[in-house]
């Protein structure tokens, strides 16, 4: 049996890794010496288990280049917490296979709605901005603000102007906006996909189940 | 609470509160379910083989007591165990969700239809629930209190003739709903009274006539002489549960003699309270989705003091939580008490 240790304050759950056994997945913050820390951690103790955390903490600090701290704990380089861009990370960690090497999403992506690449530039000091080399057009114009706003929800980032986002810290994360980007084109399948997750297990009276 | 009361055990402490005995502090009880999907890794029983194996059953239950600190250990999780017996379909559901009965497969549909199975204590979903409390009983002796769980029938009516069809004939035809429910009343005294040989020392008795659809007038017609029945009948202590807010038939619910009532956050600790008068006691009601599944250990704690403050003999969470809820936030109802008193004491 596993033994139950005082890991920190829970901010994401996996309740089931269909990668391993099923087993739920979970992300702790510590702060310690004032910095905050994370830990993934997992309450199985079958075989294998300990390998698959190693494999999501990897994949953490591939996509959101994560540093490894002490005693397995992971922590930005610029010592901040930055809750909900790491909330999405540990997510899209999870889901990355064990036999997968995970890498870096570009600062880049083909909006399907812009019919057009998007990308983001990197102006310093954590400010990027949206942008697209292609026809300037209205329609583009609507997208590339629209996916600025998703930077913001989904990354807790300040919103500059209409197309540059900050973060907070004021230090550059390339590959955790590359990982946020992916998802900023449709800010609210994100939220929902995390809500449904969320919502699953709440046991509802006889009268209000199906 | 009494300051010269010695040291009690949780069982005892248990039993003492649903008495409205004095007690050395309000015990944390849980009448439904605390089991989360992080303590079905820690002991190795996921769902939904928790809910259909007695020794996965007993282990998940007992991390209530061992691990989160509660003064009981309740191993019937689900509310499907005896219509799963009486022939309901059941959709197993995987480890992050519940059981539930397909109630839009109802299997009754006439009072004459009615018919409680010659194997049905014996049957996989039934037994399961009394070998793991013969299980608990054994291992845990008489350190904490073990509670069973045998539904009403009226959620049985739900689970066996639909919602739908049930409350439509508790409407048109209250006579023909009074015999149904009549016959589905042996089904709860049988699986309590088994519960009891098998070692449970209180059982929770869920009877959703729930405040979205059900009055308090509407209790009074059809449940009250049953509950009154069943608290004769099955001789330990009982825990009446019902969702939703019921301040309108708390009254009526503390005439029954029923031990306790756990009630849900939708009525206030002091209100209730007032209601009851002290004619039963009162278990919760710690909010379960927005609360323990969705804030911190400050707003846990305080719904705690809330409950404390107002007298509430048993405090827990208002019903079964959800399964990805933080252990973190369980801890702190536990944690909750035992700091409110030592504060109380000082």
């Amino acid at each position: 049996m596993a033994v139950m240790t005082d890991i920190g304050h829970r901010v994401e759950l996996v309740p089931m890794d269909t990668h391993f056994h099923d087993i739920t997945i979970a992300l702790y913050q510590q702060v310690i010496d004032e910095r905050p820390m994370y830990c993934v951690h997992s309450y199985s103790s079958i075989n294998g288990a300990a390998e698959r955390l190693e494999g999501v903490r990897a994949a953490m600090m591939v996509l959101g280049e994560m540093q490894a701290a002490v005693e397995d704990l992971l922590q930005f380089p610029c010592g901040h917490d930055h809750v909900l861009p790491i909330r999405r990370l540990f997510l899209e960690s999870c889901k990355i296979p064990p036999d997968e090497e995970p890498t870096a999403r570009p600062l880049q992506i083909f909006d399907k709605k812009a019919g057009t690449e998007v990308a983001v530039a990197k102006l310093g000091n954590g400010t990027y901005e949206v942008h697209t080399d292609s026809d300037y057009g209205v329609n583009v114009d609507k997208r590339l603000r629209v996916i600025a706003g998703g930077l913001v929800k989904l990354g807790q980032l300040e919103a500059t102007d209409a197309f540059k986002v900050t973060f907070e810290c004021g230090h550059d994360h390339d590959a955790l906006l590359g990982l946020l980007l992916v998802r900023a084109p449709n800010v609210r399948a994100a939220v929902r996909e995390q809500e449904q997750l969320a919502t699953r297990g709440v046991l509802s009276a006889p009268s209000q189940q199906e | 609470m009494t300051e010269s009361i010695a040291l009690m055990t949780s069982k005892k402490r248990v039993l003492a509160a649903l008495k409205r005995q004095p007690v050395d502090r309000t015990p944390c009880c849980n009448p439904t379910s605390v089991a989360t999907v992080e303590l079905m890794d820690l002991v190795d029983a996921p769902f939904p083989r928790a809910n259909r194996e007695p020794e996965l059953m007993a282990r998940l239950a007992a991390t209530g007591y061992t691990e989160l600190g509660f003064d009981s250990i309740m191993p019937v999780f689900s509310i499907i165990q005896e219509s799963s017996a009486l022939g309901c379909k059941i959709q197993w559901e995987q480890k992050d969700n519940w059981p539930t009965v397909k109630m839009r497969e109802p299997i009754w549909q006439e009072p004459d239809d009615i018919e409680i199975p010659s194997d049905f204590l014996t049957h996989q979903d039934t037994s399961c629930v009394l070998e793991a409390i013969k299980i608990l009983r054994k291992e845990f002796g008489d350190e904490v209190a073990i509670i069973g769980k045998t539904m009403g029938p009226w959620s049985l009516g739900y689970h066996c003739f639909g919602v739908e069809p049930f409350l439509l004939m508790s409407l048109d035809d209250p006579d023909r709903t009074k015999l149904c429910l009549d016959r589905m009343k042996k089904a709860t005294i049988d699986f309590g009274r088994a519960q009891i040989e098998a070692g449970a020392d209180a059982l929770c008795l869920p009877d959703h006539a729930t405040g979205d659809l059900v009055s308090g007038e509407y209790y009074d017609r059809y449940l009250r002489e049953l509950h009154i029945e069943f608290s004769q009948e099955i001789p330990i202590p009982l825990i009446l549960h019902i969702c939703g807010r019921t301040v309108d038939r708390m009254d009526y619910i503390a005439q029954t003699g029923m031990a306790a009532f756990h009630y849900d956050s939708k009525n206030q600790p002091l209100e209730s309270m007032e209601e009851v008068k002290n004619r039963i006691s009162l278990v919760g009601n710690i909010n379960n989705p927005e609360t323990l599944f969705s804030k911190g250990v400050e707003e846990v704690t305080s719904e705690v003091e809330k409950n404390l403050e107002a007298g509430v003999q048993l405090v827990g969470p208002e019903c079964a939580i959800p399964l990805q809820t933080s252990i973190e936030n369980l801890k702190a109802i536990t944690e909750g008490v035992k700091n409110w008193h030592r504060a109380q004491k000082n």
